[in-house]
């Protein structure tokens, strides 16, 4: 290991503290949105599989608007035009706002496409077992849908985490803007970047693994 | 229709005589060196040798692991370097590019894959009684089929890459959403208004009006392919 001992790793271990609070600031923002995201998902995908009249055109709307634009360019937006309407908003704020805005958008296609996959005739005996439309939307639906969906959700929630590094630019604290930072400070670009690069690989692999995991679990059988 | 404020006309036309002809230039690089580096290795990972498939397969889930902020600067600092008798060092344009196609290839390897081991075994003994070579094998007739299923999910790629060419704004390449925010700068400093909603909602409008017919035409694919 000739090539890694000419690197300088005593260096970037003076800067771990920073690290995680870097790790930290991510885990924040990163799991607030994937949360909001989620809870965005399931109503609006809910409303587009049942096509609830206006609802249902205004949440497409929403879910095209934001999956054909850059989200660099949405954070943008949040960033710098809501002062020009009188709000102003910390980093903080358009951190997770910006990503909740943008995985909702994802989750929402997630969850349409998922409830809508369940069969009709599934739908059909739970009204014939006497349940009424929400009571059939939760104890048929949601679950079976939802277990369709989960794998391509975690998909999403993994995406959603990685655009937290998008935030470096609204000088949000993150992993990213930690790392790029010390890189500046120190000239360590190979050091500091593989540290932040284990820290996204841990995360997004670990993730990975549980979507495999998942799908072998929940797969449906086949006779549904 | 509504009059156009006088400010606007020259900086929508700085936007797109500057910034978008980089945006543009900038996909098609990357998702030309996608398809080119995916396809081969996505071709070649399902060649039952080990060290070749673990090789593709670390390659595959460091760059798509990886945001692809973090790939592209980190390509952007890297000091110069030496491989064999060439010296590297990559402007800023560059390394978006290559930090783009990394990921991109990356995308398109893993979807190569999937389409190449969709095809039936039957398919790969036909051709070889045919007497083809493993090279003619997939030249002639695993290609043509996988990359037919390809195309919704290549056609989606395209939109991700015209999207996350913005990311090169961090290390300053001058792209849309950089020329845009010029423009608000230069605007801000000597106007002391900006205007951020009508750029930035400029940018939006611009990006939505190149991508959505592209979703519309990947939707439209995988229903008449698939």
């Amino acid at each position: 290991m000739r090539i890694l001992a000419a690197y300088d790793w005593t260096f970037i271990w003076d800067y771990r503290h920073e690290f995680w609070d870097g790790f930290k600031h991510t885990m924040k923002a990163g799991l607030l949105g994937i949360v909001l995201a989620y809870v965005i998902g399931l109503v609006l995908g809910a409303v587009r599989a049942y096509r609830i009249p206006l609802l249902s055109q205004l949440a497409a709307v929403y879910v095209e608007l934001i999956r054909n634009t850059p989200i660099l360019v949405q954070i943008f937006f949040l960033y710098y035009a809501t002062p020009e309407l009188g709000i102003h908003l910390e980093p903080f704020t358009v951190a997770w706002l910006s990503i909740t805005i943008w995985g909702g958008a994802f989750m929402t296609e997630n969850f349409r496409a998922g409830f809508e996959a369940v069969p009709a005739r599934l739908r059909e005996a739970g009204f014939a077992l006497g349940f009424g439309p929400l009571k059939n939307f939760l104890n048929v639906t949601l679950p079976i849908g939802g277990r369709i969906a989960l794998p391509s959700t975690i998909n999403t929630a993994i995406s959603v985490l990685k655009n937290t590094s998008l935030l470096l630019i609204i000088g949000y604290p993150e992993l990213t803007y930690v790392a790029n930072n010390i890189q500046a400070l120190t000239f360590l670009v190979f050091e500091a970047f593989t540290v932040l690069a284990v820290y996204y690989l841990a995360i997004v692999w670990a993730l990975s693994a549980l979507i495999r995991f998942l799908e072998r679990r929940l797969a449906l059988p086949e006779a549904l | 229709m509504p009059e156009l404020p006088d400010w606007f006309r020259p900086v929508a036309e700085y936007m797109l005589r500057e910034g978008l002809p980089e945006t543009i230039r900038l996909s098609v690089i990357a998702v030309t060196a996608s398809l080119v580096v995916g396809i081969l290795f996505g071709t070649l990972i399902t060649i039952r040798f080990r060290p070749l498939q673990w090789l593709i397969r670390f390659y595959i889930e460091l760059w798509r692991g990886l945001p692809i902020l973090v790939t592209v600067l980190f390509i952007y600092w890297l000091p110069p370097y030496d491989v064999g008798p060439y010296h590297i060092q990559l402007n800023a344009y560059m390394s978006a590019a290559v930090a783009l196609s990394l990921w991109g290839s990356a995308q398109v390897a893993e979807a190569t894959r999937g389409a190449v081991q969709s095809i039936t075994k039957e398919q790969h003994e036909a051709a070889s009684a045919l007497g083809f070579s493993w090279i003619g094998r997939h030249r002639f007739v695993i290609l043509p089929q996988a990359l037919r299923r390809l195309l919704p999910p290549m056609v989606g790629l395209l939109v991700n890459i015209i999207q996350n060419t913005t990311i090169a704004f961090v290390i300053g390449v001058n792209e849309f959403l950089q020329a845009g925010n010029r423009q608000f700068e230069n605007l801000t400093t000597q106007t002391g208004d900006g205007h951020p909603i009508s750029i930035f909602g400029f940018v939006m409008l611009v990006f939505f009006v190149i991508c959505f017919p592209l979703t519309r035409l990947a939707a439209y694919l995988e229903k008449r392919l698939v």
